[in-house]
């Protein structure tokens, strides 16, 4: 998970301290819509799986919470 | 003079200038004349002040928005002929084949783009602000197709900048108004998630798009959207530094409606411009 905070503070320099693990990335722009294929990538790279966008919602995306529990659990 | 009289065809015909641009006849014209008032009971319900807004937009402040990446085929640019081209002008050369110099200014596509430019470094306040303006508005098309695609167009919209409850409870009630308003006008509409049509259909903003629909239309049996209801987030509030008081960039969201769209969809509904006028006059009351 730090290489995903260190990605959200990269694109989001103006943020103040840690994210919260329910904090509504998506609505909140912290993943801007220009930068979610990267987004993406960067989930496929730590995983090793590769992400089919037909089979996932915009929720497993929403929160730091969900998209460990979606996509990082076996690598933790 | 009888209301019959004034809409009645003139004898000459009213020719199409070129593709996509039509000059309304009467009857089409009390049809756009009296759905926009009536597309105008949203703004009162909301309490949302009318405004003009600008005639012509910046490209400098449309790229900040992100315009041209999204959208690099719908502008219309505003150009002027070269100084070098006037004496010629003047002689009678064709106009058409003349070098044209940018201004720096393109046509609106939008009704929004310039309030939204216009409210740039402001605060609205923790409660927010609502403004509703109509504009005509312009995008190069590949094809045009009578009233349903025109290249320029009649677009009323009702803008909210605040919370992000604000926003979505914004778009909630502009919704209600559009069903409410085509059950008077005997219009059968259909809500669905839309696109935006991107001109990167497979890039980042389209895809993210596709998995959470930030923009939802209502459209006619024949496919013809008139209205819709969109949520931009924090985006505008972001890039024009535009702040809902203590809450930080705000969150803007708009009701559209594309008024010739839906004197198209009142003759599709009810058969002939005569008969559409006189369900609209019976809405009206």
């Amino acid at each position: 998970m730090e290489r995903i905070a260190a990605w959200l503070h990269e694109k989001n320099p103006g943020l103040d301290g840690p994210i919260a693990p329910d904090e509504d990335l998506i609505e909140a722009r912290l993943i801007d819509s220009m930068d979610f294929l990267e987004f993406i990538d960067l989930l496929e790279d730590i995983s090793g799986d590769s992400i089919d966008l037909q089979e996932v919602t915009i929720d497993d995306f929403r929160t730091l919470d969900r998209v460990r529990q979606r996509f990082l659990s076996a690598t933790g | 003079m009888s209301t019959a009289s004034t809409t009645a065809m003139p004898e000459t015909g009213l020719k199409s200038p070129g593709p996509g641009l039509v000059t309304l006849d009467p009857a089409l014209t009390a049809l756009l004349r009296g759905l926009d008032d009536l597309l105008t009971g949203l703004a009162a319900r909301l309490a949302a002040p009318e405004v003009v807004g600008p005639p012509l937009l910046p490209a400098e402040g449309l790229a900040r928005l992100d315009y041209f990446r999204n959208f690099p085929h719908l502008g219309v640019s505003a150009g002027r002929f070269t100084s070098e081209s006037l004496d010629g002008l003047a002689a009678g050369e064709p106009a058409t084949d003349l070098p044209l110099r940018p201004t720096g200014y393109l046509l609106p596509s939008a009704t929004c783009y310039g309030l939204l430019l216009s409210l740039e470094g402001e605060d609205v306040g923790e409660t927010g602000l609502r403004l509703s303006a109509a504009g005509r508005c312009f995008r190069n098309e590949n094809h045009y197709d009578g009233l349903r695609r025109l290249w320029g167009f009649h677009m009323r919209e009702v803008l909210y900048l605040g919370s992000k409850e604000g926003a979505a409870q914004h778009l909630d009630q502009g919704a209600d108004f559009v069903q409410e308003l085509a059950d008077r006008l005997g219009l059968t509409l259909t809500r669905a998630a839309a696109d935006d049509p991107f001109y990167d259909k497979g890039g980042s903003r389209a895809r993210l798009m596709a998995l959470d629909p930030v923009k939802h239309e209502f459209s006619a049996p024949d496919g013809t959207a008139i209205a819709s209801v969109n949520r931009h987030r924090n985006f505008f509030g972001e890039r024009l530094d535009i702040r809902a008081g203590d809450q930080g960039p705000a969150y803007s969201a708009c009701v559209a409606f594309g008024v010739e769209r839906w004197v198209h969809a009142m003759i599709l509904a009810h058969g002939t411009a005569e008969r559409a006028l006189d369900r609209l006059r019976a809405a009206r009351g």
